[in-house]
């Protein structure tokens, strides 16, 4: 290229740059500040005209080609099926779920481009925009439109949506409420000659014989007890010692096991594993179960907990193990147990609800939002977007879909994204919780379905489930993340510290827990359970 | 010790030295390579170090055969070079009229520009002005708000100032215009700098995707990194992941997450190599000489 | 802006004197306009967000529509314990990186520019920035495979060599020298290349000059080689101090963990966890206009300093 020319390219650049400036400022002059502008939308009237309906959907990335997560089969389902039929377009809105609520935030401030459905997992996003004023109540339109949904529900379930008595969302359903499971290494019990443990002491003792005795012949890296700084490892550690404020229920939040009786003995418990060799030394490191996966896989673990099925997916880390280890047997089992609550098998269930389904102030197809959902729960439209074709994805045997593994790519790719779009169930929901957990087996691989079975029954025993309170506890919004976080603190720190020092240092931590929120929680907690007696 | 012993010291030591720095900087590289090319087990295994382990390509298959893949790959190349010639363009605009210290206003805009560096609207603001100037879900949205880059401007500046102002003077004796000094003497002479900051816009806009977070919609125009960012980091949040319980779908495998990370990282590591040919010392010698 | 000029044209009384000055200025303010524009809209337009700090931001009420409290959230922020520890953290870590991680690209590029084998230049050039594109999450990965305690490779190795194992992640002072070296790893390749663009315009006839009087390597260094790039030093410089009190959210967050909060929980995580997760844009934005006025007072302070000093500066 020859310097003019070049001069001319740039020229030209200049000038296309200069246009595009002038004509960002032109339109920027009618922006002003409008933050709360209203939504724009011409005629709010449904009679005939075609409506546009938009709901957020969950994007992770994972979709297959040529499907993308605004296009694909489930998207073609939903428009046929529900679209068509009633004169609606229905427009997916995708947001990165790693960044859900940053992003929702944003769209709920923007008020015109926000989806009519939203949804968040967290409750007290949730609170938050239903005390702020943000939802439109959906009780008068559940009443008009909405009568699969009530009866797919059921009272106790909706009450999870509402706010002093108003109903802000509608509340996915959980099909399972089976939570953590324990895992042993049987063939490592039988070179042992040992039963396995049914009590927390037996436990200890057995983590002891697996350190000194090391019958995996492991060497030094025997790491008699998994853990990791995750919820599914310490959770069931410290239900095992905690005191549960009712019968079989308590506060539902994590950061709130603190407040709970018998927490300083599950951390002293924890202190003494550690110190003595008996937990996995860099758990404070492993938030995301990577290294408490692959030491379990490379058969150098005794003993873990884990969310129910984690271990058991094709591909995963049981079958890993096997593969590494061919002589190896996993078996799940029942060890903990709690002396602060007459010996039982205490640890923590779910609540029976899933998402919280929101439609925003701002949204003028509420109507249409109530009317999807409640199409969403009606016939078998659940079980198709949860499952696919009938005949071609899966078979039903006995009243459950049975995934077809034979099934060609491109058909099991159908539903690559249930989980996602079918936004009223929690895993699969067929109908009672038997049902359920026998779809939810029906789902994993043959060998691991017996495995499946039996860590379901264990994590069903004596559970303690989530105290609903009919409204907000401020204390958790304002202080959650922070206590969250310093729950963190408390189990490495008390964990780490030298056993002579147990002490001062878990006083000091629970200090500070308590100045940063922990004492304005407890104080509105135990207010609010005696309002409710 | 002679003088020549004690070169040829400094540069033996020299040379382990800067050796030694690059195959620290390669090994990481080299180890995602070797996970891309590794079975599901061995990586969970921890067997995969710096050689693949029960070799396989099918991480590759599947990135290749990925249609939204190569799309994204083709659309993020052209918003890159769309980027970088336009934020070019707008800071030499900026840069040039700001080392003239005898302009009018000359420090009111430098403090209106510096002031941006600390002080910023806010995520809610910022895309309620996206969205009013309607660009939400368009290419402008990835474009505009990141134009010129104060940091990357008083970079441009301190150099614009480096250059030997006899050699602009002549120009303007010669009666020439500032465009014309602007084209002729200063730009030939700043390119080294020039062709770094095309490269810090470039790689800012390759690897950036919190935008695209905020203001796209449409997965046609998702850029490279954001598929990359879903891959990497959407299956990392525990604590969520926990409450989908049964609802959680399967995991991406390591290797094709590495496998990604790869497709996604070589094509603009080969824009550097690139670039070298405009670090070549003594341009300003040879003009003031000339 | 015109105005300014005019009323100032006016006061000088000239009216010739200023349309001369326009005669000979007006392409300078043409090229202006446009970056001049740009920050405008897209960096003062979003502006009036700053005043979320002095209300009860309600998303739904929107900035204007929330209320104002005045500095309570001010004094909620300045009253938490946590703010000190990461404003503290905060400076410390950023200190500790100015006295590594800055100096560490300049020499690096200095002994990149002593190379002279031009193959091995290149080729060493164009890997060692190859960190700098490798994202803190997959970095993270990498540092805790290599640096466990228990598991990872180099305590593996000193194990081996019957050495005591080294708590590079867990305990808080070695996790200072991990956090830094992890830094100049990741940065120090990249920031040669700066440095290098500024060596292109080293006057060599200044070394050969230099070799007729018997100079050594290091004295050329230290008397042309560092000159000639002083200016980019102090701009960078300068800009880095401008940085003290802000830190970028992924590289303390990923490297850090709980056993070491102590040192990694910084302004950034803070914000994180107070503001942004907790949806409390309030105290988040208090913070945020804390760091701005800190940050522009040090950059202002420091390029004061280096133009009293120096005779450089960056305004």
């Amino acid at each position: 290229m020859t310097r003019n020319t070049r001069r001319g390219v740039m020229k030209k650049a200049m000038g296309a740059a200069l246009a595009t400036v002038m004509g960002v400022a032109l339109l920027s002059g009618c922006s002003g500040s409008a933050s709360n502008e209203e939504a724009a939308s011409g005629s709010a009237s449904t009679g005939g005209e075609r409506v546009t309906l938009k709901v957020e959907v969950f994007d992770r990335g994972n979709s297959p080609s040529p499907h993308t997560i605004t296009n694909n089969w489930l998207t073609q389902y939903v428009q046929k099926e529900f679209g068509d039929p009633n004169n609606i377009d229905v427009e997916f809105v995708p947001i990165q779920r790693s960044e859900e609520t940053t992003k929702l935030n944003v769209l709920m401030a923007s008020a015109s481009d926000v989806p009519d459905i939203v949804f968040v997992y967290d409750s007290s996003v949730f609170f938050r925009y239903a005390q702020q004023g943000g939802l439109t109540d959906v009780g008068p339109l559940l009443e008009e439109n909405g009568s699969n949904i009530k009866s797919y529900l059921g009272d106790d379930t909706l009450k999870f949506g509402q706010l002093e008595g108003t109903q802000f969302a509608i509340p996915g359903k959980r099909a399972i409420t089976a939570r953590y499971n324990s895992y042993i290494r049987q063939d490592w019990l039988d070179k042992l000659g040992m039963k396995a443990p049914t009590t927390t002491d037996e436990l200890y003792e057995t983590l002891k014989a697996f350190k000194e005795k090391d019958p995996g012949g492991v060497g030094s890296k025997v790491i008699p007890m998994g853990m990791a700084l995750a919820p599914a490892q310490y959770e069931p550690l410290i239900y095992s010692f905690i005191k549960p404020v009712q019968e079989d229920r308590t506060y539902s939040q994590r950061y709130e096991l603190p407040l709970h009786e018998g927490f300083k003995d599950a951390m002293q418990f924890l202190n003494k594993l550690y110190n003595e060799g008996l937990i996995s030394q860099d758990f404070s490191l492993d938030e995301e179960r990577e290294q408490l996966n692959k030491d379990f896989q490379n058969g150098l673990t005794g003993f873990m907990t884990e969310d129910v099925g984690q271990i058991l997916y094709a591909d995963g880390t049981l079958e890993n193990l096997y593969k590494n280890l061919p002589d190896s047997k996993v078996v799940a089992l029942d060890a903990y147990t709690n002396d602060n609550a007459d010996g039982k098998h205490i640890k923590s269930r779910y609540g029976t609800n899933g998402l919280y389904i929101m439609i925003p102030k701002s949204s003028k197809r509420s109507a249409e939002a109530v009317k999807y959902l409640d199409w969403m729960t009606s016939g078998d439209n659940l079980l198709t977007m949860s499952n696919g074709v009938e005949g071609e994805n899966y078979d039903m045997v006995d009243g459950i879909p049975v995934i077809k593994e034979d099934a060609a790519q491109d058909v099991k790719d159908r539903v690559y994204n249930a989980g996602d779009m079918a936004i009223m169930a929690n895993g699969k929901v067929i109908g009672d919780q038997e049902m359920n957990e026998k779809a939810w087996i029906a789902g994993f691989p043959k060998n691991n379905q017996q495995l499946m079975r039996e860590s379901i029954d264990v994590a069903n025993a004596d559970t303690v489930g989530p105290i609903i309170f009919d409204r907000p506890i401020e204390a958790e919004s304002k202080y959650g993340t922070a206590l969250n976080d310093k729950l963190k603190i408390i189990i490495v720190q008390s964990a780490m510290a030298k056993p002579d020092q147990f002490e001062a240092v878990y006083e000091r931590e629970m200090n500070d827990y308590m100045n940063i929120g922990g004492s304005a929680l407890k104080e509105e907690l135990e207010q609010a359970l005696q309002a409710q007696n | 010790m002679s003088a020549r012993t004690s070169n040829r010291i400094f540069d033996i030591v020299n040379i382990t030295f800067v050796s030694l720095f690059v195959l620290f900087c390669l090994l990481p590289f080299v180890h995602m390579i070797a996970v891309s090319l590794s079975s599901n087990r061995a990586i969970t295994s921890g067997e995969v170090t710096l050689f693949p382990v029960e070799l396989n390509w099918s991480a590759y298959t599947q990135v290749f055969s990925d249609h939204s893949m190569l799309t994204s790959l083709g659309f993020t190349v052209i918003l890159t070079l769309a980027t970088t010639l336009l934020c070019m363009l707008f800071t030499i605009a900026a840069a040039y009229p700001l080392t003239k210290g005898n302009l009018k206003g000359r420090k009111f805009f430098m403090y209106l520009i510096v002031i941006t560096m600390f002080f910023s609207g806010g995520i809610i603001p910022e895309y309620l002005l996206i969205r009013d100037l309607h660009m939400i879900n368009t290419v402008w949205a990835l474009i505009l708000p990141g134009l010129v880059s104060p940091f990357n401007l008083i970079i441009l500046i301190t150099f614009f100032k480096n250059i030997p102002p006899s050699l602009e003077e002549s120009a303007e004796i010669d009666g020439s215009s500032y465009m014309h000094t602007l084209l002729k003497i200063v730009l030939p002479l700043s390119l080294p700098v020039m062709a770094t900051l095309a490269l810090f816009y470039a790689v800012g806009r390759w690897n950036g995707f919190q935008d695209a977070l905020m203001y796209i919609n449409d997965p046609q125009i998702y850029p490279l990194q954001l598929k990359l960012f879903q891959m990497v980091q959407n299956n990392m949040v525990t604590e969520l992941t926990q409450m989908e319980g049964a609802n959680r779908t399967a995991l991406t495998p390591e290797a094709l997450k590495a496998a990604t990370v790869i497709f996604a990282t070589v094509p603009i590591l080969l824009v550097y190599p690139w670039l070298q040919k405009y670090f070549v010392s003594g341009v300003m010698l040879g003009a003031v000489k000339g | 802006m015109t105005l300014t000029k005019a009323t100032q044209a006016t006061k000088t009384g000239d009216f010739g004197k200023r349309k001369s000055y326009i005669k000979r200025y007006w392409q300078l303010y043409a090229l202006l306009s446009l970056p001049i524009a740009y920050f405008l809209i897209f960096r003062y337009g979003p502006m009036y967000g700053v005043q979320i700090a002095f209300k009860d931001f309600n998303l739904f009420q929107g900035i204007n529509g929330s209320e104002w409290i005045g500095l309570e959230a001010f004094r909620e922020v300045f009253a938490m314990n946590d703010f000190y520890i990461t404003l503290r953290n905060t400076f410390m870590l950023n200190f500790l990186d100015l006295l590594v991680s800055f100096p560490a690209p300049i020499i690096l590029a200095i002994m990149l520019y002593e190379i002279r084998n031009a193959w091995f230049k290149k080729i060493s050039q164009t890997l060692l920035y190859i960190p700098h594109f490798i994202s803190w999450v997959i970095i993270g990965g990498i540092v805790y495979q290599l640096f466990g305690t228990q598991s990872g490779m180099v305590n593996t190795v000193l194990q081996a060599m019957g050495m005591d194992a080294i708590p590079f992640l867990t305990d808080k002072n070695s996790w200072l020298i991990t956090y830094l070296f992890t830094g100049v790893w990741q940065s120090a390749g990249w920031g040669t290349i700066l440095y290098l663009a500024a060596l292109t315009g080293v006057n060599r006839e200044l070394f050969e000059a230099a070799d007729v009087d018997g100079a050594s390597r290091m004295k050329k260094i230290w008397h042309i080689t560092l000159p000639s790039i002083k200016p980019t030093i102090i701009t960078l410089l300068i800009l880095n101090l401008g940085k003290m009190v802000s830190i970028g959210f992924d590289r303390p967050y990923i490297i850090g963990n709980t056993a070491v909060r102590e040192y990694s929980d910084v302004l950034s995580t803070f914000v994180y966890r107070i503001g942004l997760e907790a949806g409390q844009y309030t105290l988040a934005t208090v913070v945020g206009l804390f760091q701005a006025v800190v940050g522009l007072v040090f950059i202002l302070g420091s390029n004061y300093i280096s133009k009293k000093v120096t005779g450089d500066g960056i305004l």
